[in-house]
């Protein structure tokens, strides 16, 4: 697991990284490509040099990488404050599940980026520190450990790391590819919920979204998913998001917006589930009623979705004034949804 | 204190058998979760209730703190993971050898997350970036 003594570690990592190479000698794809051919758009040089710096307690590689990405940021943090969220004593190290979780519970959206070279570049260059995994031994004798990419010189041919012990760690393209992908090339961001990643796919940035929603305040993880549906406009996932995190912040007016958006485009029963049960609480009943009659359409017969759909139309029916005719024609659970 | 533990697990265990119940009287919000996964494979029972359960055993407890974890740390990483990460680690269970579930929990929880960064194993798809 990440670190070292510090006093032994920067010799083994040397000599580890040396017997690596030899052993590995022509296995960094990417870096001749990169060099010969650098990407449009990449500046030659960058360099975050206002990232904070924690140097690394023993073993504690995790929350200090953490707490220097997060500082980064905007979102001051230290390390110590972190120990307790992603630091496991039994084993020395912290997980990489539990490094997203820990960023996601200080306040950040984590995302996983693509294993590219030139995505860690585009990152930095977009100005967001990059927390990598690396492994600095062998695959055989793995040394597990976490730092964090403030930015690369590709004159020079480096990468500048924050990295344990070491403030301003310059490290040849090839050298980190070798450990990198050690790692299996794993990378985050950690950002605030109004800025999104540069470089992620969708699905990972909806994902950490989704996962960002459950611990976040509402008003922010709201935030967040007006950010990405900016860029993601089609996504289904992102806008009920928004509903939902709107809802829960007390936003009745932003929710039906957002429901109402994602019903139009989407034509989904969750969307027209969520639609009604705001227009209700809006007082608007007749409305309600016709979209939760569209939820319970398109929602089928089972599962989830079609119970909520049910119940909604239920709740609202039940919450209407007393009518001089009956209304409710089929009161009991099992029979079949009306038709729209 | 740990009768007390007892009896809110088990209420809280009556209480989730009874979903479909609750759900017709309230829950009418579908939840984004549920809505990112409405395509994918409905796990039986909610995972994290369930990984919370698996806390609530001694023998898990014991095993907790000989990593150095409070049983209060533990539930709040459980917390901390999305349902789709909840319900890998749950799955992972239901999978061991019957007889062997108590160790198979912490099999699960620390040691197969732990060869999976390692690179030993590759049980769990969230341990990497995924392409």
């Amino acid at each position: 697991m990440p670190g070292f003594g510090a006093a032994s570690r920067r010799r083994f990592v040397l000599g580890g990284v040396a017997v690596a190479a030899l052993a590995l000698a022509g296995c960094a794809v990417q870096t001749p490509r990169l060099l010969a051919a650098p990407p449009q758009g990449l500046p030659r040089r960058v360099e975050l040099s206002a990232t904070p710096f924690f140097p690394q307690e023993e073993y504690q590689c995790g929350p200090a990488a953490l707490a220097t990405a997060l500082s980064a940021v905007g979102l001051p943090t230290r390390p110590e404050a972190l120990t307790g969220k992603v630091f496991l004593p039994g084993r020395e190290g912290s997980l990489q599940i539990e490094m997203l979780a820990g960023a996601r519970r200080s306040g950040a959206v984590a995302t996983v980026i693509p294993g590219t070279l030139e995505a860690v570049m585009r990152e930095t260059a977009a100005g967001n520190p990059v927390v990598v995994l690396q492994n600095l031994g062998l695959s055989w004798a793995p040394s597990w450990h976490y730092a964090v990419v403030i930015g690369y010189d590709l004159d020079a041919g480096v990468f500048l790391l924050r990295s344990g012990p070491i403030e301003r760690q310059e490290l040849p393209l090839s050298t980190f590819e070798h450990t990198w992908d050690r790692a299996q090339r794993w990378a985050f961001v950690a950002l605030p919920p109004d800025r999104l990643p540069e470089t992620a796919a969708e699905a990972e940035t909806t994902r950490a979204l989704v996962a960002f929603e459950r611990t976040a305040l509402p008003r922010q993880a709201a935030q967040a998913y007006t950010a990405g549906l900016a860029r993601w406009p089609g996504s289904l996932t992102l806008a009920m998001g928004l509903g939902n995190a709107s809802y829960a912040a007390g936003d009745l007016e932003g929710a039906r917006r957002a429901f109402a958006a994602a019903a139009q485009r989407h034509d989904a029963a969750a969307a027209y589930n969520n639609l009604a049960t705001v227009l209700l609480e809006l007082g608007r009943r007749a409305e309600a009623r016709a979209a939760a009659v569209k939820a319970v359409g398109r929602a089928g017969t089972e599962g989830a979705i079609a119970d909520s759909a049910r119940a909604t139309l239920r709740r609202i029916d039940d919450a209407a004034p007393p009518a001089p005719r009956r209304q409710r024609r089929r009161p009991t659970a099992a029979a079949p949804p009306a038709s729209p | 204190m740990k009768k007390f533990k007892r009896l809110l697990s088990a209420l809280l265990i009556v209480s989730f058998s009874g979903v479909s119940m609750v759900q017709s009287v309230q829950a009418a919000m579908v939840s984004t979760e549920q809505v990112a996964q409405a395509a994918a494979v409905q796990q039986a029972g909610d995972s994290h209730e369930r990984l919370n359960d698996m806390l609530a055993r001694t023998e898990v407890q014991a095993e907790l703190q000989r990593y150095g974890l409070t049983e209060d740390q533990a539930r709040e990483r459980i917390a901390a993971l999305t349902d789709e990460e909840a319900a890998v680690l749950v799955k992972q269970v239901d999978d061991a050898p019957a007889g062997g579930i108590i160790g198979a929990i912490l099999l699960v929880f620390f040691v197969l997350l732990l060869t999976d960064i390692l690179g030993l194993t590759k049980v769990f798809p969230f341990t990497r970036s995924i392409r």
